[in-house]
């Protein structure tokens, strides 16, 4: 139940991004909404609930993206297996500890999306382009995170305490 | 030194925080009792009114600039549209793309309205991109500026040509030109048609910069495209 939940307010939060930024005429106000779920759901609610949000993310972000088909799902699914390899090491205490998880999480993407493509064909085009973002991406996905973190906290006691 | 100073800092905000809402509560209060009882009685619920009644003629006026805006836009695609009535497909835009590494616009026509991949999409002013994905309801089209776009484009009025290629930025690069062609500033560039996407003679950009002082054989070129890309809102899409 906690699961699906988390999920669909990941793919809302997707697709409210998508509408809205192209009224935002600021390109790095672009938070990576999708990798803060996958991480809360693996993190709190264990591995196999984790790789379901991977892939619904992951593929949610594919569908809203012109990215080369299967590179985000890759991601998404590398990030996951990231987060499970260190759920017994990264202890997350507070929205901080995080936040600096989510930030920690986008650097890692485009650095893992520009190895992909560049594995993939031989160069990366965009690899500047990817470079550029990477850092106030994970700025602005660590702040949002802290909001993302208390919204579901809040829901978590109002809504779901007990359900799993 | 800067520890102690911090410390201090942040203890004084601490102490005058507080204080300065105390002080506020009872200042507020007495400058309404002023305001409303001993000089302004009847004015200050005239003036609320009548501020009142300006705020929503001016939001009233502010919905009739944006109509006439939209009127004067949707008139133009309509005209540009007439000109070849059963080769358009007018959509509007409504999203963009997930990750900023891409230049990707969605629009609201899908394969349901015969939207096909590679369809080239653009507005009065000129070329915006082409279709990347239609599934059912909407499709992905990648814009002039994405990292991964290439356009044959003729210089107008000239011989000369190269390969429009997008940056992620604002600017796009024209490519492969040599440095004794004939190119300046201020020139204007148009789809030459020979890359079997776009219609020749679609307007792509203007000249902005052209370095041939640069080592190697061509020049570097820099176009800025008619249309803004992040504020679109209606476009067309060219059935071949």
């Amino acid at each position: 139940m906690k699961t699906l939940v988390y999920i669909v307010i990941g793919i809302v939060l997707l697709l409210l991004e998508v509408v809205i930024s192209p009224r935002i005429s600021l390109d790095v106000l672009k938070p990576e909404l999708g990798m803060p779920i996958v991480l809360y759901v693996t993190f709190f609610l264990g591995a196999r609930s984790g790789l379901i949000a991977a892939v619904c993310i992951g593929l949610v972000e594919e569908s809203l993206s012109g990215a080369p088909s299967g590179s985000l799902l890759f991601v998404s699914v590398f990030i996951y297996l990231m987060a499970v390899a260190m759920r017994r090491k990264f202890f997350i205490d507070s929205k901080y500890s995080f936040a600096y998880l989510s930030s920690g999480s986008v650097i890692v993407q485009s650095f893992l999306f520009l190895a992909l493509s560049f594995f993939a064909r031989g160069e990366a085009r965009g690899a500047l382009n990817i470079l550029f973002y990477a850092v106030p991406n994970a700025i602005v996905t660590g702040f949002v995170s802290i909001l993302l973190f208390s919204f579901i906290e809040q829901l978590n006691n109002a809504f779901l305490e007990g359900n799993r | 030194m800067a520890r102690s100073y911090l410390t201090l800092k942040s203890g004084l905000g601490s102490v005058l925080g507080p204080a300065l809402n105390v002080a506020s509560k009872p200042v507020t209060a007495v400058g309404g009792i002023f305001d409303s009882y001993v000089n302004l009685v009847g004015v200050k619920k005239e003036n609320e009114d009548l501020r009142e009644k300006c705020e929503r003629l001016y939001v009233e006026n502010q919905k009739l600039v944006e109509t006439e805006r939209e009127n004067t836009r949707l008139r133009k695609l309509l005209d540009f549209a007439q000109k070849k009535p059963n080769t358009m497909i007018a959509a509007s835009v409504i999203g963009e793309d997930l990750k900023n590494w891409f230049r990707c616009i969605i629009i609201d026509k899908g394969s349901r309205q015969n939207v096909r991949e590679k369809m080239p999409v653009v507005t009065p002013k000129g070329i915006v991109g082409q279709v990347v994905e239609a599934d059912l309801w909407h499709a992905k089209v990648m814009v002039l500026n994405d990292t991964n776009s290439s356009i044959d484009v003729n210089v107008e009025g000239k011989n000369t040509r190269g390969l429009l290629e997008g940056t992620g930025q604002n600017t796009v690069k024209l490519k492969y030109v040599i440095k004794n062609d004939d190119i300046e500033i201020g020139d204007k560039l148009v789809t030459s048609g020979k890359d079997g996407i776009y219609p020749k003679g679609i307007p792509a950009g203007i000249v902005i910069t052209a370095n041939k002082n640069k080592a190697g054989i061509f020049a570097d070129i820099d176009v800025m495209p008619y249309n803004n890309f992040r504020q679109l809102d209606e476009v067309l899409l060219i059935r071949k």
